[in-house]
């Protein structure tokens, strides 16, 4: 970590707890408003088993902007009424950064995320894993994710996800 | 065998919730039907493509290391060493010519032959490490689809597949050449019954995209393959049309050559569900780990046809659109929370849509009936041992 620059890092720290605070309040645009308004912006939520053996499905594949538009179509609108809710809890931790050219930066955290189904109200883990950001950075110093991908450790999810990780 | 008692009623579409929540039901289960007469697809040989390449899997308990051995011939063996029961691998995948046990030692060939072991000459007078190999359950395979009996009596395989061949065959892409694109693992809270029993009649009411897709379905043929009850639905291709919500249409297009197999499901007795369904061809592993839950692996294969483009196309199309967080599947994922806890309650699940007579059974039915699931449940039902009351 660089010690220098501690207000990027703060930045950093800002944008991540951001995110959680979107998906933690079931925000699908505040969660889309994370990313940066180009084409490229991505989320892919996979098992580490998966990508350690080279195969690249995953259970959310958000390869472009128009895909992460339609995953907030889907949550609010297709899916609306037909599942059990669930509330999450993200936790959180930048563990590196570093800076890639004038407007990119990559960085890693590691989370946490609980959930507790509304009916059963019994708090368990839904996933453990690691993000692996790459963060854009406008003229004005702002950060938006231009990709993540919540890589899991939990191969077996303990339910179906209908928020992103 | 335990005698168990369960009084089924007397119409063909009614089963008792009891069956779904009783333990005493399910241990009976897993003797008579998991280590029963039945084939369980465990794996498709595209998952191990070279030499070496294994992978685990527990069928209803039951540790199980499905490899294709240096020469490249695919064989499975019980999880488990042949000295002392050690589990013999704990990865659930990976590559290897020769498998140690950690706890004394032996050390396995990839054909499951006991290659070595330290300081024999301590072990039995005349210990002969060829007596020795890892135990092997017997095992077939279709177009690439490895199944594993526990049991010797099981009738040969395409005898169990019966009227299903085709349409599996066909659902394997015509000639079972697959490419593995990878996997998605969920656990249900639920039966494992209620799991299979998701049936037909449900796509266009409980799943809203297919509405605001436009997407017409419903068309097709659904029939029962065998005695067990195997369910197969074949339907031509019905793409969507109209005005869509999405931005991003090639999540619902169909890349593929022949539209007429667009669609295939078949449901094997008693936890198997395969599908093609437009340019997704998807193998669900399931086995139960208890009453209450199943444990279901989503492998997802391209065709080692495809070019680039479309390997791509498959990876994002499979990834969003049948799993447990797929655009038109993951209200089934919560369905079968939500039935479980139902089936705790007094009396029978009644099926309607498609039941002509209550007290006939039928072998043909249309895409949305949800009579198609009887035949199975009668097959239960007899496997079981449960007395169909006469009043
Ligand atoms: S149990 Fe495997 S070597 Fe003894
Ligand atoms: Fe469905």
């Amino acid at each position: 970590m660089m010690q220098t620059d501690t207000s990027l890092e703060a930045a950093l720290n800002a944008l991540l707890l951001a995110d959680a605070h979107a998906l933690d309040s079931k925000d699908m645009p505040g969660w889309l408003g994370n990313y940066a308004d180009e084409e490229a912006a991505a989320y892919y939520c996979r098992s580490a088993e998966n990508s350690e053996h080279g195969l690249a499905l995953g259970f959310m594949y958000d390869d472009c902007r128009a895909r992460l538009e339609d995953r907030v179509t889907f949550v609010n609108d297709i899916w609306a009424g037909t599942f059990q809710d669930y509330r999450t809890r993200h936790f959180v931790q930048l563990t590196s950064f570093n800076r890639v050219d004038a407007t990119t930066l990559e960085m890693r955290s590691n989370f946490s995320v609980f959930m507790t189904p509304k009916d059963s109200g019994i708090t368990q883990v839904l996933a453990a894993g690691q993000y692996l950001d790459t963060v854009r950075q406008d003229k004005n110093g702002e950060l938006k994710l231009l990709s993540r991908r919540a890589e899991l450790d939990t191969s077996v999810l303990p339910r179906y996800l209908v928020y992103p990780i | 065998m335990t005698e168990i008692n369960l009084s089924w009623p007397k119409n063909y579409n009614e089963v008792p919730k009891e069956a779904f929540v009783r333990k005493d039901i399910y241990a009976e289960e897993v003797k008579r039907i998991f280590h029963g007469t039945e084939w369980h697809p465990v794996a498709h040989e595209s998952e191990l493509p070279n030499p070496g390449d294994f992978k685990t899997f527990r069928l209803a308990g039951v540790p199980l290391l499905i490899g294709r051995d240096v020469e490249g011939v695919v064989r499975v063996f019980y999880n488990a060493c042949s000295h002392r029961g050690n589990q013999l691998e704990t990865a659930i995948m990976g590559n290897k010519t020769e498998f140690e046990c950690p706890y004394h030692r032996w050390l396995f060939d990839s054909k499951g032959d006991l290659v070595g072991c330290p300081n024999p000459r301590e072990f039995l007078p005349g210990f002969n490490k060829a007596d020795y190999p890892l135990a092997q359950p017997r095992f077939d395979i279709y177009f690439g689809l490895i199944f594993v009996t526990l049991s010797a009596e099981t009738e040969p395989l395409l005898e169990y597949l019966g009227d299903s061949q085709n349409c599996l065959r066909e659902l394997l892409a015509g000639d079972g050449r697959l490419k593995l694109l990878g996997y998605q693992k969920v656990r249900y809270d639920t039966n494992w019954k209620s799991y299979t029993d998701n049936d037909g009649y449900h796509a266009p009411l409980l799943h809203q995209a297919f509405k605001m897709l436009n997407w017409q379905g419903g068309k097709g043929r659904q029939y029962t393959a065998t005695h067990r009850g195997h369910i197969c639905f074949e339907s031509a291709l019905s793409v969507a049309t109209g005005p869509s919500v999405l931005k991003d249409k090639s999540l619902i297009e169909f890349k593929g050559q022949d539209p007429a197999v667009g669609s295939r499901i078949v449901s094997l007795f008693p936890t198997f569900v395969s599908t093609k369904h437009l340019d997704v061809i998807n193998l669900r592993f399931a086995t139960p780990i208890d009453a209450e839950t199943v444990e279901v692996h989503y492998a997802y294969f391209a065709h080692q046809d495809d070019d680039e483009d479309m390997v791509r196309h498959r990876l994002r199309q499979s990834s969003n659109l049948l799993g447990p967080c797929g655009l038109i599947s993951m209200e089934d994922a919560s369905v079968f929370h939500r039935i479980h806890i139902g089936n705790h309650t007094p009396g029978s699940a009644i099926f309607q849509k498609g039941v002509h007579d209550p007290l006939k059974l039928e072998s043909e039915f249309l895409q949305n009936d949800e009579s198609g699931n009887l035949p199975r449940w009668e097959y239960y039902r007899s496997v079981m041992g449960f007395e169909r009351a006469t009043v």
